[in-house]
Parts: C-alpha cells; structure tokens; sequence
C-alpha cells in the first residue's frame, strides 16, 4: 500500500504569523486571547476572542486577491507549506495530479456581513459582484488553484468544526489510492459576526480565556486563522529527494447521531473514531505518544473526551500527554483540525509538547495528564489529533514519525 | 479486494414533485418542473424562472413533531433520505447505526439560511435572538438533522465542490464502501434556492435571460444563453452487494466506477477544458472497467450554458470518435434546471430509472440544432433501449469535472 507522508507545514494563528512564530508561541504558553476588533460587540455578554495579530500582507502582485477574507490566511499558509515542501517554484511535475482539499466552518461569510451592515434594510444588498465571488466556497480551492497551478481534484469540506481532519482524511484516501501525487490539505476560517453570535447564544463561549480540562473552564473561545499540510505519495515525495517531516499513520470517522449540539454522553462516536484511526494505522494504544485534543474547553466536550479517551486507551491513557492548544489560540472552528495536525507534525520534528495553558484547578472528572502550563520534552513516534464537531461529526488522524 | 457496490434505495425532492415515480412519470411524460420562481421577491430582477419544489409534504416524511424548527434544505435532505431508507427497506430501529454513514454533496450548503441568521443579528439584539435560529448557523446543519433523525453513527461528511458536490459525494461514499470502511450509505445532494444563490448566479451572469436573451432552459440548443436555477435533494443507498443480497435486498443497479478533475479555476482555454472534461469521463471509464464501445447512455450535464455545453459535447465527441453519434445523450436539466450541488444524484436517479424500465427521457425545448455539438440527442419522445452501462457527466464554470458509472445487475 502507498504511503502518505507530509513534506510541507503552513500556519497563521492568533499566537504567530507563519510556522516558526506560531510554534515558538506554543512552547512559550502564549495566550491568544483579546478584546475583539473586527466588530462591535457591545450587544453581547462576551467580547473577546482570539483574532489573527499584525498580519502582513506582501502578496498583493503576485494573486488577486484583493479582499480582506480568510482567502489571504489561506494563501498565506499555504505559500510557507509550499515553500518547505519545495513545491512552491518547481513546475516540472504533472499539475493535475496535484489535488486540494479544504475545510472550513462559516468560508467567506466576512464580506457578505460587511456589506450588508452599509444598508440593512433588504438581505439582497449583501450582494454584489465580489461578494458573488467570494462567497461559495469552493472560491477557496479556486483561488489556490489558479495562484499555485494545483489542479488535480479539488473539494470544500464543509464539516462543522471537523472539516480540517476530514479534508485530510479525504486527501489520504486519494493519495493512497494513487490518483494524485500531492495534496494541499488544510482549514481556514475567520471570525464572522454571525459565528460568533451562534456560539454566543448557544452559551458556549468563555467570558475571559479558554481553560481546557479546568474544574473552572467556562466555555470555548473562537479563533481564526489557517494551518496547511502538503500531503504527498512517499514514492513521490522520495523521488523527487523532498524532507518527509512525518507519515500520516491513519484515520477513523464517525458520527454520534445523537445531538445537533451536545455530544454523546459517554463519547460513543469519539471512542469510535479514536479506535478506527488506531485500527487503520495498524497501532496499538499504547504506541500513542501524545493526544492533540479536542479540548474546547466546554463543560461538556472536556468531559465527554476524557470519559472517550479513557474507554479507547484503558490504563494507559493516565500516561498519554493529552494537550489541548486551544488553550492558547481559541477554537479555529473548520480551521481548528487542520492548524492542530500541523502542530501533531511539529510534535514529532521538535519532540516538545505544547501545554495546555490556563490550566489552574484539577477536575476529577478530567483527570488525565493535560501537560498544564508547561511545554514539555518528549521525544514521541506517533501522535493523534482529535477532532469532534457540533452535530458529532467527528474526525480523528494520527501521524508518525518516519522510521 | 475491493468491495462491490450497489444502489438499493432512492429517495427524490425535486421540481417535477416528490418520490421516484412521480419524477420518472414526468419526465418521461416531458412535463417541466420550471416556472417563474414564487418563493423570492424578484421584481428587480430581469431573471424569473426557476425549479421550484413546490409539493413536499415534510409530515409525511418526517413527521409533524419539531417539523418547524427544521429549515428547507433539511426538509427536502430529510424527505429525499427518508424515501431512500424505506425503499431500501432499511431498518432504522439502530441496528445498523454503526455501519451507516451519511456522504452528502452540497455546493452552498446551508449557507442561505447562516445569513438569514446574520440577518436577523443586525436587525435585532443579537443576545435575545432564539437558541432554535442557532441550529441552523452550520454549513452542514442539514446532514447534522439527518443523521440525528436516522441514528447515522459509521460516519458523516458534507462535500462542496461547486456544481459536481453530489456526484463527488456519491463517488466518495462508493470507494469509501469499496474498502469495506462502512456497508451502507446515505449518499446524495442537497439545494435550496435562495435569494442568496439567485444574486450570485445572477451577478456573475450565468443565468438565462439577462441581456434580453429568452429566458428558458435550453441545454444543447443554438439559442441557449445560460442556466435556470433549480431546487431539491436527491437522495440513494450506496449498499455492500453482499450485505444487500444477505438481507434480500431490491438492487436497482451497481456503482462502477468514478472520475474527477478540475480544470483549476483559471481562465484556460476551450481546448483544456475539454481535455480535462474528456479525462474524467475516461478516468470514470477506466475506474469501472469499462470500454468506450460499452457504454450505452450518456446522461449529459448540459445546463444551457453556452461554453460548457460546448465543452461537454466536444469532449463527448473526443473520447468516443466515431461511435459518439450511436449514444444516446439525455439532458434532464431540460426539465428540471440546474440544480447544482445536487444535480449528478438527480442525474444518477434518473439514469438507474432509464437501466430499470428501458426508457430514456426526451430533451425539451430543442428547437435549434448546435452545428458544433454532434451527438445523438433524444429529442421530442423518450426513447426505447436496454442500457447495460450509462455514464453521468457533471461540470461547472470553475472547472469541476465528475463522473460516474453504473451498469445493470444481473
């Protein structure tokens, strides 16, 4: 069976712009939280979330994007993922065999809310020719398509807070069934004031900051940002004498059927999903060096995820580092699985594990190893990102160091 | 080994009414499901026209209970996949659950009703808008509502990929049934039309009528000048042929094969298009094992847009030389218009009616011959034909290309 490997890391968070920021962040427990700028938030009990810091745009020449939408984050991590990939510039290989998979929550909401604020008396005058544009989805993989010359299969996963790890899963498939070579995988989202009113209403969101796994923990933070993955054929990545930065080991789907909000009380679908990826990666549980989790931060999610851990991995999940790095830079929605695999890749290059910030009061209830307020130096071979979205959407991946 | 896969259920929303008898009959009757639109205010607008579902009786489908919380685009997924179950005769008292999943194409998703939500955010105060209103604040909140109605546990994916989301999706949930990840699936697509939608088709200028052009769905015809948009979720049962023959289970037909590839949302010229138009029809062909020579039936994507129409045909023409006049070409967009992310699952059903009674539906309103588009088109009656291969193309303007294959069983 072909292998899968990764070649190429691409991030914008709220904590870091590009790879090297973002990370340095993470090991130093940075909190990406602030009062929210982009909108007007005097009509809401919450005002802060974890928006994206002095973002520079260079690329104006080079693309046509013109907009302020999450197509720039998009484009900004995927130029550093190709870059390191060494794709970025290299145009000898067969372009159609070059394929596209991105998720996202809410993709180009943002332009339509802006436009729409200027004249509300009618919903028709969020309209207008940019906006026709931008807003279906799939202007994302075409305004990838058209700036890196990817143009093999393309799809939007449109999976809730999942879609990253499901654009993965599905880029993984392709790869493995030698359709394509490469795949530029990822998630992107921004903060549209709509979200943010959704989360807002449903009670979900944390006055002050995200404390994952805390007996205190009042709720998610959003966030925005991009993370891509160049995913690769290894035979192809070999071949062409490309830096493999780790395997992509497996993955495992499901859906809890239960709930269009609240997740399954004893994790059935998160237990599911974390024992398919295991399966499918032919890997026992105690081969799992360390768990990106889902860790929203939520009463619920915490705990449903601890129980769901604790059935897959029986005794031993007492001793899996189990981080939750929305703690420092919120929940990036659709983005959120896309941005936390890099982070599992950056794992097992750097053998640090980025801690679960905020961290204050234990809760017997989450009592797993957090990693709390501290990066931590551990050198691990296969790692696992959950993913576990509202409607229990779920999407779980794990990634291997390359022996 | 790979799996085998069948089609065991189907389950249609569409313009020409609801349940697969009633939208075969009317195609085959010629009967059109398009009229000037009544659910958007379009007085300033120069388009009308739309395929509209105006009959469905959610009740029946889903019950009365919470049916008002539920918005459109889950009505029509929740009835289409609910008709599906049933004629596949699937139990849905949970035993299934976990090797169920649910793959659904969408190109919009539920974006319209998202910006319903902002909609009523910046009119009132957000903070005391309704819990309720938020259910519906996900692209994917329609798939959500179904696999929470139906106890889908295997999986759930939503795929946007323009106008080919569904075939995409029903090509996703046959090679996810091919490796044996679940034995059942709910594969299908889903769209509402949408003042949303409307502007976006209209301001980019896809749609028939603008320019004082006549207004109608003309695909394949000289005087085609666009698209008229349309509505509706068609939904089938991707099945495990061993677990749908354990279970004595009716098979309609069996998923062969699938292609895709996108010509990557740059301005390229006619001749890429058709190549790449070409390859996924090829690729579709190669993936079931299939020869040119064999296939019997082509259900066309033509919507009526000038250049893609074109495209389809000269690729058509490319890929089967000489025989491509001896195929039998339908456009059922004629009847029903361009529905979109959910148009390939309204072809595939259409065309697993055409394997299963011997029938091919007429294209309507083609009137005038294209000169460049030489295939042989059914026109002014359905046309008789045992089909042992179809072939169903799905395109759009931004360069998506998928295609599948099915065959008769037995």
């Amino acid at each position: 069976m072909e292998k899968v490997v990764i070649t190429g890391l691409g991030l914008v968070t709220p904590i870091g712009i590009g790879v090297r920021q973002s990370w340095d962040s993470f090991i130093r427990g940075t909190n990406g939280a602030n009062e929210m700028k982009s909108f007007d938030t005097s009509k809401y009990k919450v005002h802060r979330s974890c928006e994206i810091k002095n973002f520079q745009w260079d690329f104006s020449l080079e693309n046509q994007i013109k907009e302020n939408t999450i197509h720039k984050y998009v484009y900004y991590a995927a130029r550093e993922a190709l870059q390191e990939s060494g794709l970025l510039h290299d145009k000898k290989f067969n372009r159609e065999r070059f394929g596209i998979a991105i998720g996202t929550l809410a993709a180009e909401l943002t332009p339509f809310e802006r436009l729409l604020r200027l004249d509300t008396s009618k919903k028709d005058n969020g309209f207008d020719k940019i906006v026709a544009a931008v807003y279906p989805p799939n202007s994302i993989t075409n305004i990838l398509s058209k700036n890196f010359e990817f143009e093999g299969p393309a799809m939007i996963s449109l999976n809730a807070c999942s879609s990253g790890n499901h654009a993965i899963a599905w880029a993984y498939d392709l790869l493995v069934d030698n359709k394509v070579d490469v795949v530029m995988v990822g998630g992107g989202d921004m903060i549209p004031q709509t979200e943010f009113t959704h989360f807002h209403n449903l009670k979900a969101l944390a006055p002050e900051r995200c404390q994952p796994f805390d007996k205190n923990r009042q709720g998610l933070m959003i966030g925005e940002g991009a993370g891509i993955l160049i995913m690769e054929r290894y035979e192809f990545a070999k071949k062409r004498g490309a830096t493999i930065i780790a395997e992509m080991a497996g993955y495992g789907l499901s859906c809890d059927g239960f709930h269009m909000t609240a997740p399954h009380p004893e994790g059935d679908g998160a237990v599911k999903c974390m024992s398919d990826a295991l399966k499918m990666s032919s890997l026992s549980s105690q081969e799992i060096g360390y768990i990106n989790a889902h860790g929203t931060g939520t009463p619920h999610n915490d705990k449903t995820e601890t129980t769901a851990i604790k059935r897959v991995f029986s005794e031993g999940a007492y001793k899996i580092p189990c981080s939750s790095t929305k703690s420092m830079i919120g929940h990036l929605m659709g983005a959120a699985s896309a941005v936390e695999s890099v982070v599992c890749c950056l794992v097992l290059r750097h053998g640090v594990i980025p801690p679960t910030i905020n961290y204050e009061t234990p809760d017997p209830e989450c009592d797993l190893d957090y990693v709390p307020n501290a990066a931590r130096t551990v050198k691990v071979d296969h790692v696992l990102n959950n993913s576990f979205a509202f409607g229990g959407n779920n999407a779980t991946t794990i990634f291997s160091r390359m022996g | 080994m790979k799996k085998r896969v069948v089609i065991t259920g189907l389950g249609v929303v569409s313009p020409l009414g609801c349940g697969k008898e009633i939208f075969w009959d009317n195609l085959i009757a010629g009967k059109s499901g398009i009229a000037p639109m009544a659910s958007l205010d379009l007085l300033p607008y120069k388009c009308k026209l739309g395929g509209e579902v105006r009959d469905l009786k959610p009740e029946i489908y889903l019950g009365s209970k919470g049916l008002k919380y539920l918005n459109k685009g889950t009505r029509f997924l929740g009835s289409a996949a609910k008709m599906a179950i049933d004629d596949a005769r699937l139990p849905t008292d949970g035993t299934l659950s976990e090797k169920m999943g649910i793959v659904i194409g969408s190109s919009l998703g539920n974006f319209s009703e998202t910006t319903d939500y902002f909609y009523e955010i910046i009119r009132n105060n957000p903070s005391e808008l309704s819990p309720m209103l938020s259910y519906d604040v996900a692209l994917n909140s329609s798939i959500n509502y179904v696999s929470v109605i139906f106890k889908i546990k295997g999986l759930a994916r939503t795929i946007s990929a323009g106008f080919t989301s569904s075939s995409d999706a029903i090509g996703d949930a046959f090679k996810m049934i091919q490796r044996d990840m679940v034995k059942v699936i709910v594969a299908g697509g889903v769209e509402q039309i949408s003042i949303d939608l409307y502007l976006i088709f209209y301001l980019r200028g896809l749609l028939s009528g603008l320019d004082g052009a006549r207004e109608a769905s003309l695909p394949l015809d000289k005087e085609r000048n666009g698209f008229v948009m349309a509505e509706g979720s068609y939904v089938v049962i991707l099945e495990e042929l061993q677990h749908a023959l354990d279970r004595g289970a009716h098979i309609y037909t069996e998923v062969k094969g699938f292609g895709n590839t996108f010509v990557g949302g740059k301005d390229h010229p006619a001749e890429v298009r058709v190549r790449r138009t070409e390859k996924a029809m090829h690729d579709a062909l190669e993936d079931a094992g299939i020869k040119r020579e064999d296939v019997d039936f082509i259900s066309a994507n033509a919507n009526g847009c000038r250049m893609q129409d074109a495209v389809e045909a000269k690729a058509i023409q490319s890929l089967f030389g000489a025989g491509s006049d001896r195929i039998p070409v339908s456009a059922i967009k004629s009847n029903i218009g361009e529905s979109y992310g959910t148009a390939g699952a309204a072809q595939l059903i259409s065309s697993i009616m055409s394997i299963s009674t011997g029938q091919i539906p007429h294209i309507m309103n083609h009137c005038n011959k294209d000169p460049e588009i030489n295939l042989d088109l059914i026109l002014e009656k359905p046309f008789r034909k045992e089909i042992k291969n179809a072939l169903i193309n799905t395109m759009d303007y931004d360069g998506n290309n998928s295609c599948l294959v099915i065959s008769s069983v037995g």
